[in-house]
């Protein structure tokens, strides 16, 4: 009897432990989501065709869902769109969606190379009309928007790249204008913290915790010097020229060893760095259209700052500086109610809706058919970042998927190092980066993991004035 | 008896089931994997010991074991002794003991990424709290970069013997217990100091459960990386670059690294690379103090 209650007992024991992990496992899109957002529905739900769509963008949820309940409530194809903003680990939460065939309908685009091998986007040149994807005519860069003739998501907003300065400090140290050269920038540098050093006020800042240290001042100044280049990538030749850093790297070198990086930069984030820059002990440093959003809310400051193209050697601007403006949304290649999903995404796409988007100071459009007609953005400082005549898309280079065949250090921790201690040379360093990063290309082509190859009538000069005047 | 063993199977089934899927699923995945060229997406190249060969000549990581028996060795060298002393002193019937082995045992409950957050904040070199008292006591006269090439190591041992003593404390409390008093009373009559009651009695008879103590500290450092993940990711230019760190950011690229591919195939080859280096130094620590055991 006791036997039989033992054994009864252990059957529903181990049986309501199965369900719970069966159900744990089963737990659908809804993983991860941080927020769900149920539009308020009227009645009549059953002809409706619902479809799901997921963003990532917390900054704009509000707005975005806003969008939404007006879409559904004005729609006359009786569409009612879901939207969902999720949590970290986006790009995984894709991955199990469309694994499992519950992805959603529509859905903020993620790592365009992975997304588009997966077979994740539908193919939206046979979803959306021509006349519609004509407002995006020159912008569909290959491998970030388009990939063998066919366009798998679009552009929408895009980082701006800027030397960010205080005003204050800088005209404190005699400069009425931001530097236009490195050596106006190493100058100026010098005596911000000539002037401050006393106070711990320094000339210029990075966040060399990590790669980006380098590459925020780097990709920003070394583009906009060169006819050629962008991420290392010499478009012209097709091969990697690290070259192209030589000077922003000599010039950020003079700038720690005269003293006037603020101490700390080794192990410096960029959220640390935005708050020193915030009580004004920072007199320089380089980084995207976030910075007005982030001194608005995340470090309000009282400081006096601004933004100006970042300086190059001479003052010369061969390129353009870059902008990242990655895929906005993508329609999922599973989906049955693509058609209802492509109204959605032409919807999100309306003129006024994104000029209001960017006069809302929510992004910067890098769409000449909005930046037309939208109004200033209501944010302080954001008015250096707005799209100008120095500002361009590049085209893909292979740097990422290089990367996983580079042997060897990488070209950020090389030139952090050198930038921080003056070690190795600077010249052979470059040679044997240019040596290490084409023998890894070569074997990434070899493997047919790139098709990106040299272009010898690449002009980024043909850059300058895509985005703005 | 056979209704029991229905029993015991159905009770070890949710164990057994998270075991497979959990533990040796994900191991034979990345075991087939580490003979492949795979990117996370089209079809997995097979290229033999290709991912190996790339392996014994990548520097990068070879500087990165170093580096991780920097850390580890650092850590345990500090950590066990440190731990062993605190552990004597609090099995001792003082008044408040309980308090103090709860205080040292806390670190141990906190989640590292959070403390790491917070030690970023103590130690950083433009207003953390450490530069601050080292400047006001005339220590230093400009702030250290703790986290900057010339300390990252330092620091980064530092934090993780703040994490492990109370850990260790705790065991080797449970290991002094199991001591019997009539032999330190027994030594107390023949005269022993402090030290040769430790020496001679504590740490030989703490035995097996030294032997245990050690080899959980050893595997568990040459695990560590995610406090250093947090607290400098590896930087400045890898110089607290730890093997696991190397491994985890060829799976998961951080975006601030600029990659965002994944290198699955070599990723693989690198995990089974190091689960076999923390594997040999465990069975050498193993066959080392077996042959002390035996000496002695």
């Amino acid at each position: 009897m006791k036997k039989r209650f033992v054994t009864k007992s252990t059957v529903s024991v181990s049986s309501l432990l199965v369900m719970a992990m069966l159900a744990a496992c089963s737990t659908n899109n809804g993983t991860n989501t941080e927020q769900t957002q149920s539009a308020a529905q009227p009645e009549s739900t059953a002809e409706k065709t619902k479809i799901s769509y997921w963003s990532i963008d917390r900054h704009d949820m509000d707005y975005m869902q806003q969008q939404v309940d007006s879409f559904n409530a004005t729609n006359t194809d009786n569409i009612e769109v879901e939207m969902k903003v999720m949590a970290d680990n986006y790009n995984q939460a894709v991955e199990v969606a469309f694994a499992s065939k519950q992805a959603p309908d529509i859905f903020r685009s993620g790592d365009f190379q992975t997304f588009v091998s997966k077979g994740y986007y539908a193919q939206l040149d046979s979803l959306l009309s021509q006349e519609f994807l004509a407002k995006f005519d020159g912008l569909l860069v290959e491998d970030i928007y388009s990939k063998d003739g066919h366009v798998y998501t679009l552009p929408n907003s895009g980082q701006f790249w800027r030397l960010i300065y205080n005003a204050d400090l800088m005209e404190k140290a005699g400069y009425a204008e931001p530097p236009k050269t490195l050596d106006e920038m190493v100058d100026a540098a010098n005596k911000i913290t000539e002037q401050g050093k006393s106070a711990g006020v320094y000339g210029f800042a990075s966040n060399f915790k990590n790669g980006s240290g380098f590459t925020r001042p780097a990709f920003a100044s070394g583009s906009l010097s060169s006819a050629t280049s962008h991420e290392g990538y010499n478009y012209q030749t097709g091969e990697f020229d690290f070259g192209m850093y030589r000077d922003i790297a000599s010039a950020m070198r003079q700038i720690k060893e005269d003293g006037s990086m603020i101490p700390g930069a080794e192990s410096l984030d960029i959220d640390p760095l935005r708050a020193q820059f915030a009580q004004g002990k920072i007199g320089m440093y380089v980084n995207h259209s976030s910075e007005p959003a982030v001194y608005a809310s995340q470090f309000p400051t009282d400081i006096r700052w601004a933004s100006a193209l970042v300086p190059t050697k001479d003052g010369q601007m061969n390129g353009v500086t870059w902008v990242n403006a990655g895929g906005y949304l993508g329609i999922s290649a599973q989906s049955d109610k693509q058609e209802a999903a492509a109204k959605f995404l032409e919807f999100l796409y309306g003129t006024e809706l994104r000029a209001e988007y960017q006069e809302k100071g929510l992004g910067l459009s890098v769409l000449p058919y909005v930046s037309e007609v939208a109004g200033k953005p209501e944010l302080a400082g954001i008015d250096g970042f707005l799209p100008t005549k120095y500002d361009g898309m590049y085209p893909v280079t292979p740097l990422s998927i290089t990367d996983t065949k580079l042997e060897g250090k990488k070209f950020t921790d090389v030139f952090i190092e050198y930038i921080l201690t003056g070690k190795p040379d600077l010249e052979e360093a470059i040679s044997d980066l240019n040596a290490r990063y084409a023998k890894a290309l070569a074997a990434a082509r070899a493997e047919g993991l790139t098709n990106i190859e040299a272009n010898p009538s690449f002009n980024a000069a043909s850059l300058q004035g895509t985005l703005g005047e | 008896m056979h209704k029991n063993r229905i029993g015991a199977y159905l009770f070890s089934f949710p164990s057994f089931f998270l075991t497979i899927a959990l533990g040796i699923y994900p191991v034979l995945w990345a075991l087939r994997y580490m003979f492949y060229d795979y990117q996370g997406y089209g079809t997995p190249r097979f290229i033999g010991i290709g991912n190996f060969e790339r392996v014994a000549r990548d520097a990068e990581f070879w500087q990165s074991v170093a580096n991780t028996f920097v850390y580890a060795g650092g850590k345990l060298i500090i950590t066990l002794p440190l731990s062993l002393i605190l552990a004597v002193i609090l099995n001792r019937k003082l008044r408040g003991r309980h308090i103090f082995r709860a205080v040292f045992f806390l670190p141990t409950i906190f989640s590292a990424s959070v403390m790491s957050i917070v030690f970023y904040i103590v130690f950083n070199s433009y207003n953390g709290i450490i530069n601050q008292y080292l400047l006001k006591l005339g220590i230093v006269t400009e702030p250290v970069d703790w986290l900057g090439a010339g300390f990252a190591m330092l620091t980064t041992i530092i934090i993780a013997v703040w994490g492990a003593v109370g850990n260790y404390m705790l065991l080797f409390i449970a290991g002094l217990q199991n001591i019997p008093e009539d032999v330190y009373e027994a030594a107390s009559i023949d005269g022993v100091n402090p030290a040769q009651r430790l020496w001679y009695i504590t740490i030989p008879m703490l035995g097996p459960v030294l032997q245990m103590i050690i080899m959980l500290a050893i595997t568990t450092s040459l695990k560590g990386y995610e406090s250093i993940m947090v607290l400098t990711e590896g930087g400045p230019f890898g110089k607290t670059e730890v093997m696991y760190l190397y491994l985890y950011k060829l799976f998961f690229p951080l975006t601030t690294t600029g990659s965002s591919v994944q290198n699955i195939g070599y990723g693989s080859a690198v995990g089974f690379t190091t689960a076999i280096i923390v594997g040999l130094v465990t069975w050498m620590y193993f066959w080392l103090s077996k042959k002390l055991n035996n000496v002695y």
